[in-house]
C-alpha cells in the first residue's frame, strides 16, 4: 500500500487553515463583515421570493 | 447583565415592554438548555466510536446532532412568534451550513447569501451613468469576499462536508423527507447486482447521468454566487432565483405572520414556491437532491474534501473488496464507494457507511492510524 506523507495528510490543511485565519482578519479590517451584518439583520425580499 | 442580554438578543430597553419579547427570550433559553442536555448526554453516555454502535444507532445519533444544531443555530424564538428576524451583532458570524438569515430564528448568516452579499456591493465613487445603454454601471467594492471566503476555508480545511452530512439545516430537512417511508430512487454501484437487474444498460444510463448532473452544483456556484452578483449586481442571483432553503426557512414562516409580505407576494414567490416544492417532493424519492445537484456551499466545501484535516480513511488490512463485499458502496445514501474514493468530493460524511462496514475497516476522524496500529488510507485506490 501506498504511505501517506504528513505533508498531504497534516501540513496542507494546516497551511489553508491559517490562510483561511488571514482572509477572514483582512476581510473584518476591509469592512467585509459589516456588509454581511447589513444585509443579514434586515429581511431578504429576494431570499424569501418578493424580489 | 441586562445590558448584555439586550445587545445579545438585539433589542432595546423599551422591547421588553411587549410580553411576545418576553416569551421569545425564554423560549430561546429553553432551547439553549435542551440543546446543551442533548450535547452533555451524546459526549458523555455514548463515546463517538461510529464503526461499534452500527447503523440504527449512529442514525438515530445524527438525527439527535442535525436537530440540536438546527435549534441552536434557529432558536431566535421571538422571531417565530413574531414574524420578524433576528437583529443583533450575532449576524456578523457566518454560520457552516445552508441557513437563510431571513429564517425568523436564524442567530447567524448564511455563507452562501453572505457571499453574494459582499460581492454584490459597488462603489459609489467608481459608478457612472452610462447614457448609450441607459443603465447605471456599478463597479464593485470588494472583488474578492475575503471574509467569507476565509471562513469557508477554515471549515472546509478542518472537516470538508461534515457539515453538510451534520450541520446544514436543509440538509436535515432533506434527511427527514427521506424517511416517509415511498419507493425510493437508489441505484446499486456494485457490477454483479446491475449486471443481475433487468435493464442492467437502463441503471448504467442513469448512473452516468447522475454523475454528471452533479457537476451542475459547481455551475451555480461560478455563475450565480460568483459572476452574477460581482459583474451585474442588484441582486443575489441564487438566493432570489433559486435557493429553495430561503423560501422553506423564510419566506414561509414570515409571510406566515406578515400579512404586509403576504400582500407583497407576486410571480417570484409563485416561481420560488414551485423550485421548494420540487426539491421537497423529489427529496422523499431521492437522497438529497439539493446537496448533490444544486447546492454552491456543498460545491465549495467538496473541494475541501480531499485535503481537509478530518478524513475518511480505509484500513486495507481489515477491507473485505476483495471478497466481493459491497456493504459499504450500497449502503452509501450518496452513491460514493468510499473503498474506492475514500474522501470523493461527493461525500458528505454522513457515517452511514462506517457503520455499516461489517469488518469495521472505515475510519473516521484526524489521525493516520488505527488504534491497533495499522495504516489508514485516505487516498484513492489504485
Amino acid at each position: 500500500m501506498q504511505k501517506q506523507s504528513v505533508f498531504t495528510r497534516y501540513i496542507i490543511p494546516l497551511l489553508l487553515l491559517l490562510v483561511g485565519v488571514g482572509f477572514v482578519v483582512y476581510g473584518v479590517t476591509d469592512g467585509e463583515a459589516g456588509a454581511v451584518l447589513r444585509k443579514a439583520v434586515a429581511i431578504c425580499m429576494e431570499c424569501i421570493g418578493i424580489g | 447583565m441586562k445590558k448584555l442580554l439586550l445587545s445579545l438578543f438585539g433589542l432595546d430597553e423599551a422591547s421588553l415592554q411587549d410580553p411576545a419579547n418576553i416569551v421569545g427570550i425564554v423560549l430561546t433559553f429553553a432551547v439553549w438548555a435542551l440543546v446543551l442536555a442533548l450535547f452533555l448526554v451524546l459526549l458523555f453516555k455514548k463515546r463517538f466510536q461510529i464503526h461499534r454502535w452500527g447503523n440504527k444507532v449512529w442514525q438515530r445519533t445524527k438525527l439527535l446532532i442535525q436537530t440540536g444544531w438546527f435549534l441552536l443555530t434557529n432558536s431566535f424564538m421571538i422571531g417565530w412568534v413574531k414574524g420578524t428576524i433576528y437583529q443583533g451583532s450575532l449576524k456578523y458570524v457566518c454560520v457552516p451550513g445552508m441557513n437563510c438569515y431571513s429564517c425568523p430564528g436564524a442567530f447567524g448568516a448564511c455563507p452562501i447569501g453572505a457571499l453574494q452579499a459582499v460581492l454584490d456591493e459597488f462603489d459609489v465613487s467608481k459608478s457612472w451613468f452610462d447614457p448609450a445603454s441607459g443603465t447605471y454601471i456599478q463597479a464593485p467594492l470588494y472583488w474578492f469576499a475575503f471574509y467569507v471566503i476565509g471562513f469557508l476555508m477554515i471549515v472546509g480545511a478542518l472537516c470538508g462536508r461534515l457539515i453538510c452530512g451534520l450541520l446544514c439545516p436543509f440538509g436535515w430537512i432533506q434527511d427527514l423527507l427521506y424517511k416517509i417511508p415511498v419507493k425510493k430512487l437508489k441505484l446499486p454501484r456494485d457490477e454483479k447486482r446491475i449486471n443481475g437487474m433487468k435493464h442492467p444498460g437502463t441503471v448504467r444510463f442513469f448512473l452516468g447521468v447522475d454523475k454528471y448532473l452533479r457537476y451542475a452544483k459547481y455551475a451555480f456556484l461560478v455563475v450565480m454566487v460568483i459572476f452574477l452578483p460581482l459583474v451585474v449586481k442588484a441582486n443575489p442571483w441564487f438566493c432570489k432565483y433559486v435557493c429553495p432553503s430561503g423560501m422553506l426557512l423564510g419566506g414561509i414562516p414570515l409571510m406566515s405572520r406578515n400579512e404586509g409580505l403576504r400582500d407583497a407576494a407576486g410571480q417570484l414567490t409563485l416561481l420560488k414556491l414551485s423550485i421548494m416544492t420540487f426539491t421537497v417532493v423529489l427529496s422523499m424519492f431521492l437522497y438529497r437532491p439539493f446537496c448533490r445537484y444544486i447546492c454552491p456551499l456543498g460545491a465549495i466545501y467538496s473541494l475541501f474534501n480531499p485535503v481537509s484535516l478530518y478524513k475518511y480513511g480505509i484500513d486495507d488490512s481489515k477491507c473485505n473488496r476483495c471478497k466481493g463485499c459491497y456493504a459499504c458502496a450500497n449502503a452509501c445514501p450518496m452513491g460514493v464507494d468510499p473503498v474506492k474514493t475514500p474522501n470523493s468530493p461527493e461525500c458528505i460524511r454522513c457515517g452511514t457507511c462506517n457503520a455499516t462496514c461489517p469488518q469495521k475497516a472505515i475510519h473516521a476522524g484526524f489521525k493516520m492510524k488505527t488504534v491497533e496500529g495499522n495504516a489508514i488510507r485516505t487516498h484513492k485506490h489504485k
